[in-house]
């Protein structure tokens, strides 16, 4: 508390310098904050704690700046009505264009807010106006986060416009699953490492996490509930931060950081891809029926890869109905002169979908502590409906989607409610948990003597292997 | 044919309205094609447009004596069957019918046993045969009905009181020439014999009409009759998930909702391309009007809301014998994830519903319908390889389900056999193989 309290007067003043009626919010940020001596090793829960009170600080915030200036939030709504259903532009290289403007925005605090000039918002968050989209989700699930677009203009000033484009990219859902935010949120966050350079007086090991790091993830989560792989890749910068000697060269750090995101990016992503579509594939055998769900960029590879190899399998394609990822994937799969069956929904899978497959191949978004798979809304239902008729499951995640410390039993411990329905008009989460008993293996990068291990004993290797790191 | 309503597409109301002034042969042809095209579709209405046809046919086809009816009712019964296999009410209804008949029919038989003991021995006994057997008599004569033939006996017994020609009826029947009351022509010199014997097929006929019609009225009532078991079900604070409530169901959530505080999940079918989505907005309306809460869930999977359920309530387009239901496309899922946790599901289905089938003779576990609904058309690569399979109905396993509310009541599954024992007579249940 008191390292937060004494480091505190640069944010404060920062806060104070902005021009919307930010007096008020300031202190109830600083003071809400729980952090602890150290606030590099913020565990997640005190994390979420500081985020939440954040986030209420800043809502109360946004409140204020709206009613003061309503003109400009109207005056940009039609526009982004215009543009919704509108594509993001692609990811990567439109990063910078983008983020000058909002730079620059974000650096003229007088002005009224501009919005970024990327399309594709959500229509009921235009609808949603000045209230908090929030307030219509029903009671019941009112503690599953949502996903929120933020105007870049009331973001935290110390976010990297890297970060900011991210940020409404992810609100958005065109940087979407999770292995995709965490790349992203990587390749984000070396810009912000590259544009670093300590302050007189400070060590980056002290000041980088607190000061430069850490508005940025809370942006992130605000924009979008962080997945668990985002969470553990941060867990590890910040213990890398956490190691540099307070003496190290500068430059010399940034170029480790820099570094261990590379080979991050190279092993943990890229590479654990790659083995698991391998190890995958190696389990589809010729006259296969495969069952999977939706869209996952895993599940995709490896079916690929054994079509490549030259299997011959049938390929049953489960889709929902209100977000038709596996359209694209039959699409593919069929160009590739695989035989494709494509349900639009979870209907008949009991009846003849699992009965017919020979195995079904699932990705996942997480695996918890506990083994249970955190998956697409209807895995679940896809994997029960799968154990009951005895075909054998496979679910495929890479180990940086473990989380070592969060155990859930049911789907409304950790979901995430789908923005564009996020009402009791219309609701829907965006996951589900599948109990462990209901996979049969579970396939990651980590390589084993039997080949693929339940998801248990992976996750002890994991706690062994990153406690040496 | 169908009257071609230049403009709308036929639909139950304007077939129910056609019946009149149409000839039976019409009727059921138009009936046949509305079911084809789906224009008729879901059990309510199979079984009303049933029912009514079926006493079309009661009021219109030529017959004479029970077994002719039964002939009759089991011809067109099995057309219309096969006009819409999936609608397995059409046969329960169909069996309904017979059975009514069968029991019309035997309770004549028995007055008229009673009345032949008492009053008639001086003037039968010219007759040996015994009135117990009528069918066996009539069957080698399929007369075509409606011709006036001679008729040795029947002159005979013109003089005797119509009570006694009543029971005679049943005897002779065979060759009795008129049937008139449908055509409405006179075919005979309208003799006294052939009107009294008339009579009695007009009283039979009459009664039949009536049954069929206390019928109908149980298909028009069994909705609230089962809304009315709803406040014992529901209790305050719990959420119920209604996965695509029909209308059996909305009026079962809306009767709950005047008693009781609770939350609807009401859970919409798979959006579809082109339909206008499912919005529910009346039954929201309704329910919210009541105090009571509605979440209108938009998803394919219901696993993830399981825990807050309390209680899933379904309806239902059939319910077999062994307690598998016929329902929509989706619904296995729901009951499976209830299951999982241990949530009970509710079925609600009046007991015309209730088929005589078990599961595995349904012939298909589910039904396919139209795929471009979720794919479109002018995507080439799709169209042209990729086999899409919408299920818009399944069968939904019996071990999935905990209670069944009909119109009579609460029942489990052990009870189904009960109540199929009394609504259907054991020869009519093999119908559909006819």
């Amino acid at each position: 508390m008191a390292t937060e309290a004494e480091g505190a007067p640069l944010p404060a003043d920062e806060t104070s310098s902005r021009a919307t009626s930010s007096t008020v919010p300031a202190p109830a940020e600083t003071a809400a904050a729980p952090a602890p001596a150290n606030p590099p090793k913020l565990s997640n829960a005190e994390l979420k704690a500081k985020q939440k009170a954040e986030k209420a600080a800043r809502r109360a915030q946004a409140k204020e700046a709206k009613a003061s200036a309503t003109p400009a939030p109207t005056a940009a709504a039609p526009q982004q009505d215009g543009s919704k259903g509108g594509k993001q532009p692609s990811k990567g290289g439109k990063h910078e264009s983008s983020t000058q403007e909002q730079q620059s925005a974000a650096q003229r605090p007088g002005q009224p807010p501009r919005r970024p000039s990327m399309g594709g918002k959500r229509p009921s968050l235009v609808a949603g106006g000045e209230q908090d989209p929030r307030a219509a989700i029903p009671e019941c699930f009112s503690h599953i986060p949502m996903a929120k677009r933020i105007p870049t203009s009331q973001a935290n000033k110390d976010v990297h416009p890297a970060v900011l484009a991210l940020g409404q990219q992810m609100a958005t859902f065109s940087v979407r699953d999770s292995i995709a935010r965490l790349k992203y949120m990587l390749l984000a966050f070396r810009k912000v490492i590259e544009s670093y350079e300590t302050p007189k007086g400070n060590s980056l090991s002290r000041h980088f996490v607190p000061h430069v790091l850490n508005p940025q993830i809370e942006y992130l989560t605000e924009c979008r509930p962080m997945s668990f792989s985002m969470g553990n890749a941060i867990r590890l910068v910040k213990a890398k931060v956490n190691k540099f000697d307070i003496d190290t060269p500068e430059d010399e750090a940034k170029e480790a950081m820099l570094e261990m995101i590379d080979n991050f990016i190279n092993e943990r992503i890229t590479l654990a891809e790659l083995v698991i579509a391998r190890n995958a594939a190696d389990m589809i055998a010729d006259g296969d029926v495969i069952l999977t769900y939706r869209h996952h960029r895993l599940v995709e590879r490896a079916l690929r890869l054994a079509r490549r190899e030259g299997k011959h399998f049938e390929v049953h394609v489960v889709d929902d109905p209100f977000d038709q990822t596996g359209l694209q994937l039959a699409k593919v799969l069929r160009s590739e002169g695989v035989r494709v069956y494509y349900s639009p929904h979870l209907g008949g899978t009991h009846q003849v979908g699992v009965r017919r497959a020979s195995k079904v191949i699932v990705g996942g978004e997480a695996i918890f502590a506990n083994g249970s798979l955190y998956g697409a809304a209807g895995t679940c239902d896809l994997c029960i409906a799968a154990a009951d008729a005895g075909t054998p499951v496979v679910a495929l995640c890479e180990t940086i989607n473990f989380d070592r410390d969060r155990v859930s039993t049911d789907s409304l411990t950790y979901n995430e409610i789908d923005p564009e329905r996020g009402s009791g008009e219309a609701f829907r989460l965006m996951f589900d948990t599948t109990r462990e008993k209901y996979l049969t293996v579970v396939v990651t990068e980590y390589e084993s003597e039997t080949g693929n291990s339940p998801a248990q004993s992976i996750l002890a290797i994991l706690r062994k292997q990153e406690d040496q790191v | 044919m169908a009257p071609s309503q230049a403009k709308y597409a036929p639909t139950l109301e304007t077939f129910l309205k056609s019946l009149k002034g149409q000839p039976l042969e019409a009727s059921i042809e138009s009936l046949v094609f509305l079911l084809k095209r789906r224009q008729i579709k879901g059990a309510e209405q199979c079984a009303t447009a049933t029912a009514r046809v079926l006493l079309q046919v009661v009021a219109k086809s030529r017959w004479t004596d029970v077994d002719q009816l039964l002939a009759n009712v089991q011809k067109h019964g099995a057309t219309l069957t096969q006009a819409a296999p999936r609608e397995l009410v059409i046969s329960n209804i169909v069996r309904r019918v017979l059975g009514l008949i069968r029991d019309e029919a035997n309770e004549d038989r028995n007055a008229a046993g009673d009345e032949y003991g008492v009053d008639s021995v001086s003037d039968m006994g010219a007759l040996p045969t015994p009135p117990e057997q009528p069918a066996p008599t009539s069957r080698p004569t399929p007369q075509p009905a409606g011709r006036p033939g001679p008729n040795p006996i029947k002159p005979g017994l013109g003089t005797h009181q119509s009570f006694i020609s009543k029971s005679m009826f049943n005897l002779l029947s065979v060759v009795d020439p008129s049937d008139s009351t449908g055509t409405g022509s006179p075919v005979t010199g309208a003799s006294t014999p052939v009107f009294q014997a008339t009579s009695s097929a007009t009283a039979l006929r009459s009664e039949v009409i009536d049954g069929i019609e206390e019928i109908m009225d149980e298909l028009s009532q069994a909705d609230d009759q089962i809304a009315g078991f709803a406040e014992v079900q529901i209790h305050p604070g719990d959420y119920i998930l209604a996965y695509q409530p029909s209308a059996t169901v909305e009026k079962f959530l809306v009767r709950a909702a005047s008693k009781r505080h609770f939350t609807v999940m009401i859970a919409s079918g798979p959006q579809q391309r082109g339909v206008p989505e499912a919005t529910y907005a009346s039954l929201k309306k309704k329910l919210n009007a009541a105090g009571v809460k509605t979440i209108h869930i938009m998803t394919g999977s219901f696993s993830a809301y399981m825990p807050r359920v309390s209680k899933v309530v379904m309806g239902a387009s059939a319910v077999l014998a062994n307690g598998a239901i016929v329902t929509d496309g989706g619904s296995a899922v729901v009951a499976r994830a209830a299951h999982e946790f241990s949530k009970p599901v509710i079925v609600l289905s009046g007991v015309y519903k209730l088929c005589p089938e078990n599961s595995s003779e349904v012939e298909d576990p589910v039904e396919l319908g139209d795929s471009s609904s979720y794919v479109s058309f002018a995507d080439g690569p799709l169209v042209d390889g990729v086999e899409v399979e919408n299920v818009v109905s399944e069968l939904v396993p019996p071990e999935l389900i905990d209670m069944y509310i009909t119109n009579l009541g609460p029942h489990t599954r052990d009870h189904l056999d009960d109540i199929l024992a009394d609504h259907y007579k054991l020869e009519d249940i093999d119908l559909p193989l006819q």
